[in-house]
């Protein structure tokens, strides 16, 4: 089963860790715009930057890693009510399979009702086209 | 004398065509909705493919941690992307259930009478045609009328707690994959945003102008997918509400 508190639990975890990332994403960009005492830009060395934002990238994986813990946890254990759903949709198939054959059936009464009309009219030019129909539909059923 | 006859039982019969109820109608409308679950697959597929884009933004170290964060969310979308096939399959079933041909057997009646009236010398008059093709439809409506809503009810009230977990489950993985995505943009833009400023302006020059319309391409790329995550989520709360009206107005058992 699905547990939403321990699922909420690691979501509030993932959400503080990518917050401090933020954070530290703001500090960095605001240090490489502060110039240095003698007024070079940036105001840090390309290896320090690098060094913090790798601390940044590290966060945001964490993050990254809880959020998928989070999804596992949501969508596991829901096996049975999918298998419900795809069975109810499954037993619609077949109610549906029986009501076309109803209607077949219908379809074949109605056939067979012409070829009793043509029988009765003592006509067998019009016998003969009425029974080929009829045929026709008894082997499609 | 006969044709008025005909043209009173025509009318009789032309009356009795209504199609099915407001309700059925509200299944319908609901069961189209499925195709709308087609914005969680596509969201599904682009976090299930995390890895590739970030992939180049990213230093060996990080890398390496990513990969294996891959191939634990590889597995784990084979499952996530499993979640809207039970239910699009049962919304579908549902909408076919209350299909307003389905249960609607007037081709068949009409067929019925059609081949009788081709034979008018055999003693079967109009009369007795009309009279059998309205027992017939009687005796159609009467069967398939409350068995049409009597099978969707039971669909409804058997599927109603699952469809609600899976939909449930479903709007979880959206904010998840959102959030997920957001720190992908962090990561990629921010290593540009946090290395272009080491650039030589006259040396790199080249480099500049690739990395800048690199950052611009991706953020308008995550602003895209911004709107994406918005209309899949309103498509599930659209559904999850046509659904909770549909459960409303079942009748008592």
């Amino acid at each position: 089963m699905a547990d939403p508190q321990q699922q909420a639990r690691l979501e509030a975890l993932a959400d503080s860790l990518s917050a401090c990332a933020d954070a530290l994403h703001q500090r960095l960009m605001r240090a490489l715009r502060k110039s240095t005492p003698d007024g070079a830009l940036p105001g840090i060395s390309q290896r320090v930057a690098q060094a913090l934002f790798e601390q940044e990238v590290q966060l945001r994986q964490r993050a990254n890693s809880l959020y998928l813990d989070a999804a596992m946890q949501a969508a596991g254990g829901l096996q049975a009510q999918q298998q419900q759903l795809a069975e109810l949709a499954a037993r619609a198939e077949l109610i549906i399979a029986r009501i076309d054959r109803a209607k077949d059936l219908l379809d074949l009464a109605g056939e067979l009702i012409g070829a009793g009309a043509a029988i009765a009219s003592g006509r067998p030019e019009r016998m003969l086209p009425s029974l080929e129909k009829l045929k026709h539909h008894i082997e499609a059923l | 004398m006969r044709r008025l006859y005909l043209m009173l039982s025509t009318l009789v019969l032309l009356s009795g065509c209504a199609s099915s109820t407001p309700r059925m109608a509200e299944v319908r409308a609901f069961a189209a909705d499925a195709p709308k679950l087609g914005a969680y697959h596509e969201l599904t597929e682009r976090y299930r493919h995390t890895y590739q884009r970030q992939q180049p933004f990213m230093y060996p170290a990080a890398d390496s941690r990513e990969q294996q964060l891959d191939a634990r969310r590889q597995q784990a979308c084979d499952d996530f992307v499993k979640l809207q096939y039970g239910l699009q399959a049962y919304m579908q079933a549902l909408g076919a259930l209350a299909g307003d041909s389905q249960y609607d057997l007037e081709d068949q009646v009409k067929s019925l009478s059609t081949g009788i009236k081709a034979w008018p010398d055999t003693g079967l008059e109009d009369r007795h045609v009309n009279a059998y093709a309205g027992l017939v439809r009687l005796a159609a409506r009467a069967f398939t009328g409350p068995l049409q809503e009597n099978t969707v009810d039971t669909m409804l009230r058997e599927g109603q707690q699952s469809m609600q977990q899976v939909l449930d489950a479903m709007r979880t993985l959206l904010r998840l994959y959102s959030k997920s995505s957001d720190n992908e943009e962090d990561l990629v833009i921010g290593m540009l945003e946090s290395e272009i400023p080491f650039l030589d302006t006259t040396r790199d020059r080249l480099l500049l102008a690739l990395a800048r319309s690199r950052q611009q391409e991706k953020e308008a790329e995550f602003r895209l997918i911004g709107l994406r995550f918005t209309l899949a989520r309103k498509n599930l709360d659209l559904i999850a509400q046509r659904h909770r009206a549909l459960l409303q107005n079942l009748p008592a058992e």
